[in-house]
């Protein structure tokens, strides 16, 4: 039986309609799954009280899979097959992985992202992290009770495009309703500032196991606008584990380890980093697999003068991004730490001479992520009476920009634009009756496209064959709250709706991920006419209980006709949805779409004319 | 009569309503719907109406309007745990049957 | 579609149509206006809703960028009452402006030539001093003057100093490498 939570005043939801819904901090490292529960944000612990999940899968030849602490402790003696930090590969080509070298895994390289061979086949980065997320959703429904309504998921600032779509896939693979992908900075930013009722100018220094970013927010009266952020998306703890590794080879004088030694030193590197923190020097002794004896011992100092050139890479960032805030070091009110990488006092050190005060760690920089995603998860599920919501304005961290001639890339979007946000750009034909043209979408700062990450290349179709310049096509960037990119074109002088084929160069296709939805275990046997069905009921349930509450709130914007037509249209809706026609319900839903689009829309006008209401110009609160 | 937490219950409310930063107290109330009929109701309360009842349980102040203390009458608030799940139970006295998720009941 | 696109951005925040601009009024505004149309708000609704509100946010946001940029609000505030700016077409400058276009661009070539550091420095605060009496210029002639075919000339002047002084930001972002 499902036990209570206590709701927010007002908020009690029907029985069987608990809007459950977590945040999932989805880390190169570490995982975690945290939800809001009798008010208060929570990390989710397993069965052995353990919140944090490594975020390590290890593959078996018998078909099953082991995620997490089982599997990170077979990863001396079954490299090959147990996969960590998968975060570093997705959305990611081969040639973008730092330190391939020292990876045990059998890379399968190709145009797009990269994969891994194991003894289940070959892996996608986003197969992987489905797997992490499988679990914490299968940890978050025992805990809560229930099926979830939605998930946010965090990532780093810094993720471009396609690493976001990636994350969006692999939830979706692993059967989750994304309501929100949220930066991981910002995500902190809103724990932090509602547990503090912070004011002002705030930076967020995150440094996660693979990633690091920097952000800017300004916090007042409940918004979290985020004014620029900047970061480095493969620099992370994980590179100071890799400097300590390399330095231990080098003293120890060994030659290329075996994989599984690499590993051992690889994770006894990890142990003397955490060790570091608290300790002047760690002792390291290891037999490795030859017999051979490592004995050393790392000093605070040594460990700090090895990674002085990370920590400098880590503030190049944090100049950029306040360049683009505008603002100087001793503009920021406060500086929060987040990751558990910045435990390291090097780090702390760094910061603090940079910003001129002490980084503020009145919080847990392993689960601040987490907790802040669960209590946007909350709201964004409607959770939250709307007068005690808070507002979240993020940005797009890298410019969006076409392929031009010379490989030079026009800027479309610029970085630091708040999202949602959409962009035109108009082009000609070159050539007289050209019925196509091809694009090409890249994302970074560069001017050569060469430089910069390519995201898609679609091609335009069916442009009306004209004389060479005479043809006006209009590229429309639709930037979206999760900071994902879709692309519409059009020709102007025409009206011509051209169409778009976008080849994402290093996501997966449509066609993919339904092939390993098929084939994943957690649809085995799952009947994908009864899932559509479900699905297809859901959201008519969605769709239905929307307007109930809306006819509730501003039914006094219909007559009564448009009324009687509104109630018709649910009763039918309603009627479709007990039935067992998935396509039917999913045209039910369209109808009624097209039936209520006038009330939607005057609902619309209506909350924004009071939004504005009573607050002449010049009396708009300050 | 009235309406009374268990110590464990007790002990977790104030603990969330230390933690929240705010809060009269919590509400336990009866709305009707749900597939047996009624169903349990269980809020913070920032503000209380005239007609509310507030009872005290261990130091905690139980809030119910008097159309719901009908139903509630001799009702213990429990807190338990099942596997990985926790949270509230409502001991009722009043209840002829519930449905199986126990979150809806009739009298 | 319920977007108006009647609605001029001035209305839409609820805002008189004037160059001159109180950020912290237009801010406020901007945040009253996000916080009804935000997708945040209708992440739990139907499809149709969410996409309803990324598109008035969208434009919330475009209308912020707009208003808050005081060249864009001049070009804007010039287009809604039909003075065509003509960038493409009017290349018709004052040959005052011309000559001082030329020594500001011969000055800040020779700085980026040489790498003095210094001198794009220097050149820079002279020229936000310069936009500084540019956009107070403007203001007097939109909002004092109503002289809108001035103001489109001054407008263009403007965009060339932005221009020039983009320039010499990234002149300065490459020699600090």
């Amino acid at each position: 039986m499902a036990l209570l939570q206590i709701a927010e005043p007002g908020m009690s939801t029907e029985p069987h309609k608990h809007r459950l819904a977590v945040g999932i901090d989805l880390g190169t490292t570490n995982s975690l799954v945290a939800s809001v529960r009798n008010g208060i944000a929570v990390c989710l612990p397993d069965e052995s009280g353990r919140t944090m999940l490594p975020s390590v899968v290890r593959y078996h030849v018998d078909g099953s899979t082991e995620t997490g602490l089982g599997a990170l402790k077979a990863q001396a003696t079954d490299p090959r097959n147990t996969i960590v930090s998968a975060k570093r590969f997705m959305g990611r080509g081969l040639k973008d992985v730092a330190h391939v070298e020292a990876m045990p895994y059998d890379f399968e390289d190709g145009p797009g992202m990269v994969r891994l061979r194991t003894v289940q086949g070959v892996k996608s980065p986003v197969e992987v992290s489905a797997e992490i997320l499988r679990v914490l959703r299968v940890r978050a429904e025992a805990s809560l009770g229930g099926r979830l309504v939605g998930v946010v998921i965090t990532v780093p600032a810094y993720f471009d495009d396609a690493q976001r779509q990636a994350t969006k896939d692999a939830a979706r693979l692993a059967g989750l309703d994304v309501l929100r992908l949220l930066n991981e900075p910002t995500a902190a930013a809103v724990a932090y500032g509602l547990d503090n009722a912070a004011e002002g100018v705030y930076a967020v220094y995150d440094l996660g196991g693979g990633t690091f970013d920097l952000s800017i927010l300004k916090l007042s009266r409940g918004v979290f606008e985020v004014l620029s952020t900047n970061g480095d998306a493969a620099l992370g703890g994980d590179d100071f584990d890799h400097r300590l590794f390399c330095s231990i080879l080098e003293r120890a004088d060994i030659d290329p380890p075996s994989l599984e030694d690499a590993r051992r030193l690889q994770m006894k590197a990890r142990e003397v980093k955490e060790l570091l923190t608290s300790c002047e020097e760690a002792p390291i002794h290891l037999r490795l697999g030859s017999g051979e004896l490592v004995d050393v011992v790392v000093t605070r100092n040594e460990f700090a003068d090895m990674t002085r050139h990370l920590v400098q890479k880590t503030l190049t960032p944090v100049r950029k991004a306040l360049r683009d805030a505008g603002l100087t070091p001793e503009e920021i009110k406060g500086v929060v730490m987040v990751g558990g990488a910045t435990r390291m006092p090097q780090i702390q050190r760094a910061v603090a001479a940079f910003f001129g005060q002490e980084p503020l760690t009145n919080l847990d920089p392993d689960k601040v992520v987490a907790l802040g995603a669960a209590m946007q998860a909350n709201v964004l599920a409607g959770n939250r009476a709307e007068q005690d919501d808070w507002l979240l304005l993020d940005v797009i961290p890298l410019s969006l920009g076409l392929e031009t001639m010379g490989g030079l890339v026009e800027k479309v979007v610029p970085r630091n634009s708040t999202l949602p946000i959409a962009r035109a750009q108009e082009f000609t034909t070159f050539k007289d009756g050209q019925t196509a043209m091809a694009f090409h979408v890249v994302q970074g700062e560069r001017e050569l496209v060469a430089d910069c990450r390519s995201l898609a290349r679609f091609e335009l179709r069916g442009i009306p064959p004209m004389v060479a310049g005479a043809a006006r096509i209009r590229v429309t960037f639709q930037v979206d709250a999760d900071g994902l990119l879709s692309v519409s074109a059009r020709e102007m002088s025409s009206g011509v709706e051209a169409s778009v084929l976008v080849k994402p160069s290093y996501g997966l296709s449509d066609d993919e991920i339904a092939e390993m939805l098929k084939s994943g275990v957690e649809h085995a046997g799952d009947d994908m006419v009864l899932r559509a069905l479900r699905e297809q009921q859901v959201e008519a349930e969605r769709v239905i209980e929307a307007a109930e509450q809306a006819l509730a709130k501003d039914g006094h914007l219909l007559d009564a006709d448009e009324r009687a037509g509104i109630d018709a249209a649910v009763a039918r809706l309603r009627e479709l949805r007990a039935g067992s026609d998935h396509r039917a319900i999913k045209s039910g839903i369209d109808a009624f779409a097209r039936a209520t689009d006038e009330f939607a829309a005057r609902r619309m006008d209506n909350s924004i004319r009071s939004a504005l209401a009573g607050h002449k110009v010049d009396e708009l609160e300050l | 009569m009235s309406v009374t937490l268990s110590e464990s219950a007790a002990r977790h409310v104030s603990n969330f309503i230390a933690k929240r930063g705010k809060g009269f107290g919590i509400r336990l109330g009866v709305k009707t719907s749900g597939c047996s009929g009624m169903a349990y109701k269980l809020e913070f309360v920032d503000d209380t109406h005239d007609e509310d009842l507030v009872f005290d349980s261990h130091g905690v102040k139980v809030v119910v309007d008097p159309k719901s203390l009908v139903y509630l009458e001799g009702t213990e608030l429990d807190f338990v745990k099942e596997g990985l799940n926790e949270g509230f139970k409502f001991n009722n006295p009043n209840v002829k049957d519930q449905c199986g998720c126990g979150e809806s009941f009739n009298v | 579609m319920s977007i108006d696109p009647t609605q001029d951005y001035f209305s839409l925040f609820g805002l008189q149509r004037t160059y001159a601009m109180d950020e912290a009024v237009l801010e406020a505004a901007w945040h009253r206006l996000q916080s009804q149309v935000h997708p945040d708000r209708y992440a739990h609704l139907p499809d149709v809703d969410k996409r309803r509100a990324m598109q008035w946010a969208t434009r919330v946001n475009e209308g912020f960028r707009t208003l808050k940029k005081p060249l864009a609000r001049a070009r804007y505030l010039l287009e809604l009452a039909g003075v065509d700016v003509g960038v493409e077409t009017n290349t018709a400058m004052s040959p005052e402006f011309l000559m001082e276009q030329m020594e500001w661009r011969e000055a800040v070539e020779e700085a980026r030539a040489a790498a003095e550091v210094e001198e794009l420095e220097q050149l820079h605060v002279r020229l936000l001093h310069h936009a500084r009496d540019v956009r107070a210029e403007l203001g007097r002639q939109i909002d004092v003057d109503h002289d809108l075919a001035g103001a489109a000339d001054t407008v263009r002047r403007l965009m060339f100093i932005e221009k020039l002084q983009h320039e010499i930001d990234e002149a300065l972002l490459a020699l600090e490498g």
